[in-house]
């Protein structure tokens, strides 16, 4: 069943043409169409899941045991295109796959999971909209360039989908292009990723030249025999880590996360849960034995990013005020955690934590799409007290909260915990610290978001806010079922497949272990923080205004989120717009005026003087021919003296 | 026998009257005349230069005579040619009048 695994994207990408060309015939303008091929891939992907728990290696067709990861491996390849000769390597084939391990696995569970919730969602938040069917041809499209990157087995056909995700999130967060900051939005999200791919493709032909094969496991093998050298493993690494760092928005190219929320809601869930921003972690713990290779230097550098972007993020989340960018700045934290994990060898707590955020945040966007849908305000400040009318919402947003604020049972916070343990063992203390304050500030700013939102007063202007409809409510339900209980598949129940950590591992397998110290503390932060937050804003006996007016110049710089758009503003005003004016001033003026039309106008006041000799007077030239006649003469009779 | 000098000059003279009277005539028949009396004198020379070299046993000799020979044939065509022109030019312009005749200049 497993070497069918690649009908799983398929389905999606077929069906994107199918809604664009006959959308206007189907039932629900295509929604269904697309909705069926997710769920058509969802049905796949538990059938790939039982063929692998059933495969063994070396018997099974394609499948071995991994000699970089120890995990069973399965790897189906068939011949894509000849490339011709190049260079030295000369006659290049290519080929192309699919490559399923646990980490495949899971992320083909998430991807469809969330995929499949949005779309049906999707059905009613975008009920009415004018570009109805395109809307569901480009979420197809979207899940199934998500679903080949996850699948690839060679670094080309990575890089092809990558571009595939890039421009879908282009397509649906400018999908409403008759706004501005659509356009902006959707542009900066293509631009920004684009500096980082760069960084990527030039580490996957890296790995092409040193490897001479486009394929993962050829580059993995490479890697672990030595037949790739440190310097080359670490530089493909840390360009690899330069496309995460674009998509995953790290810092400094999580600019375009934030804007990205100009798309409809459901796209952002999409977009930060199961495809885009994920795409960058998935990448780093798919190449990671090119990371881990010799002494690692690549990690510390994902470890210090992850760090720094987690607590940066963290920090605005504090204080934005839209409902929004308050979950966006979020899941910039959460990656950064992720990534922060992987740097530190967590790598199945960074899966972990990838999944349960994906679940959780991908409720609270739908939550949140569902409090606009209702109440039509994107500003914390404009609602409040809507579990009087939206409690269905109320209660799944609260469990998505709760979860990535790291309550107990809730599935974020037995990642977030794997995660500070993974710091804990293999980094120092300062990450440690630092990796604290930014599990407390993310329990702070959900708990804000919570509280202000669904709890306290309920305004007038909100009165007429409502339930949303059952194709809403139903995938938030199941969302947060998943936020709830998802977290508990990574123990060893008994009669159980022995946890998360002996599924999907780097080297060797791993039970759940837990740090009690750590544990003990990240709890009483998660409370103390929920219960803070619960005094400020729903009960108010505690007010912040000393607080904000005694810290209002850090304030201030946090609340213009750390002046980041404004820098990169000004560098492209003053530098590169200067520097290309420079540029486009030769080009007018050396390229096109000198060079191109120099020569043509010698040639044209050439001929304007040189025409003048043709009089239209017999005589003269008569007289020409004569003179020239006799200088001729005189020439030859000179020469012949 | 009469120098072979002589015969050069008169040759030289017709053609200089012949240059003359191609540049100072506005006539087109004029000129055309002017052109006849220029391929005129060119045949004297040679005719003299052919007579001059008589009996020497120089091949070259008949060289004159055939080239003069060419050149009253090519003579007899381009003056039918050109007056066939002049007298289009004449039907379509009502002048013969080379000055009036200037369309092909810048």
């Amino acid at each position: 069943m497993m070497q069918w695994a690649w009908l799983i994207p398929v389905f999606c990408f077929a069906a994107m043409p199918v809604i664009v060309i006959f959308g206007k015939h189907l039932p629900s303008k295509g929604a269904l169409l697309s909705i069926l091929a997710i769920a058509g891939g969802f049905v796949v992907f538990w059938f790939v899941l039982g063929s692998w728990l059933d495969a063994v290696p070396g018997v099974t067709k394609g499948c071995f045991t991994s000699e970089n990861t120890g995990l069973l491996t399965c790897n189906y390849e068939t011949s894509w295109f000849n490339a011709g000769v190049i260079g030295a390597a000369g006659s290049v084939s290519l080929y192309w796959g699919i490559l399923i391990d646990p980490l495949t696995i899971a992320m083909l569970g998430l991807v469809t999971f969330v995929a499949l919730m949005v779309q049906i969602y999707s059905m009613a938040y975008m009920k009415g909209d004018p570009r109805f069917g395109w809307y569901f041809a480009v979420h197809s499209l979207f899940a199934a360039a998500m679903l080949t990157l996850v699948l690839a087995d060679n670094f080309l056909l990575l890089y092809v989908a990558w571009e595939l995700v890039g421009i879908c999130s282009y397509l649906l967060i400018g999908f409403w292009h008759e706004r501005r900051s659509a356009r902006e939005a959707a542009k900066k999200a293509f631009i920004v990723t684009r500096i980082g791919d760069v960084g990527l493709l030039v580490g996957i032909l890296l790995i092409w030249r040193d490897v001479g094969s486009f394929s993962m496991l050829d580059a993995f093998e490479a890697v672990r025999t030595g037949a790739m050298s440190e310097g080359v493993a670490t530089a493909s690494a840390i360009l690899l880590f330069l496309g995460a760092m674009g998509k995953s928005a790290q810092i400094p190219f999580h600019v375009w996360l934030p804007d990205a929320m100009e798309g409809p809601t459901p796209v952002s869930a999409l977009i930060h849960a199961a495809t885009m921003v994920i795409a960058g972690v998935y990448l780093v713990a798919r190449a990671f034995p090119i990371f881990e290779a010799y002494d690692a230097d690549a990690l510390l550098i994902v470890a210090i990013v992850g760090l720094a972007t987690a607590l940066m993020a963290a920090t605005i989340a504090l204080v934005a005020t839209d409902l929004k960018r308050i979950l966006a700045y979020s899941t910039i934290s959460h990656l950064g955690l992720m990534m922060l994990s992987l740097g530190a060898f967590g790598y199945t707590a960074a899966v972990f934590h990838l999944m349960a955020h994906g679940f959780s945040k991908a409720l609270l966007f739908l939550g949140a799409g569902s409090v606009l849908h209702s109440t039509e305000f994107q500003e914390t400040g404009e609602m409040g007290g809507l579990r009087k009318v939206m409690p269905i919402t109320a209660i799944v947003f609260s469990l998505g909260a709760l979860s990535l604020g790291g309550i107990p049972i809730l599935a974020g916070f037995w990642s977030k915990d794997e995660i500070l343990v993974a710091v804990n063992d293999n980094r120092n203390v300062a990450f440690i610290v630092l990796t604290l304050i930014t599990a407390l500030l993310s329990a702070l700013y959900m708990a804000r978001a919570m509280f202000i939102v669904f709890f306290g007063e309920l305004k007038d202007q909100n009165r007429h806010a409502h339930e949303s409809p059952p194709a809403m409510v139903v995938p938030m339900v199941l969302l947060g079922v998943l936020a709830l209980g998802f977290g508990l598949i990574s123990f060893n129940w008994p009669g159980s497949y022995g946890g998360f950590g002996t599924f999907l591992y780097f080297e060797h397998g791993e039970a759940f272990h837990f740090e009690y110290w750590l544990g003990a503390v990240s709890i009483v932060m998660a409370v103390a923080a929920f219960y803070f937050a619960y005094m400020v804003y729903v009960k108010r006996n505690v007010s912040l205004e000393n607080t904000r007016s005694r810290f209002a110049g850090i304030l201030k710089v946090v609340e213009n989120k750390y002046y980041f758009d404004e820098v990169y503003q000004w560098t492209i005003d003053r530098i590169v717009l200067v520097f290309s004016g420079f540029i486009a001033f030769f080009d007018r003026a050396i390229v096109n005026d000198v060079l191109v039309n120099g020569p043509a106008d010698v040639v044209r006041e050439f001929g304007i003087r040189m025409r003048l000799h043709v009089t239209g007077h017999v005589y003269s030239y008569t007289l020409v021919m004569a003179a020239g006649t006799i200088g001729l003469g005189i020439f030859v009779w000179t020469r012949a003296v | 026998m009469v120098d072979l000098v002589w015969f050069q000059l008169l040759s030289a003279a017709l053609f200089v009257i012949g240059i003359y009277g191609v540049m100072a005539r506005r006539s087109a028949v004029l000129i055309i005349m002017s052109i006849e009396l220029m391929l005129n004198a060119v045949n004297i020379n040679l005719i003299a230069a052919a007579s001059h070299l008589e009996g020497t046993g120089s091949f070259a000799a008949f060289d004159g005579q055939l080239i003069a020979i060419f050149i009253v044939t090519v003579a007899a065509a381009e003056v039918g040619l050109a007056l066939a022109i002049i007298l289009r030019m004449f039907r379509n312009k009502s002048t013969v009048n080379v000055d009036e005749i200037n369309l092909m200049k810048w």
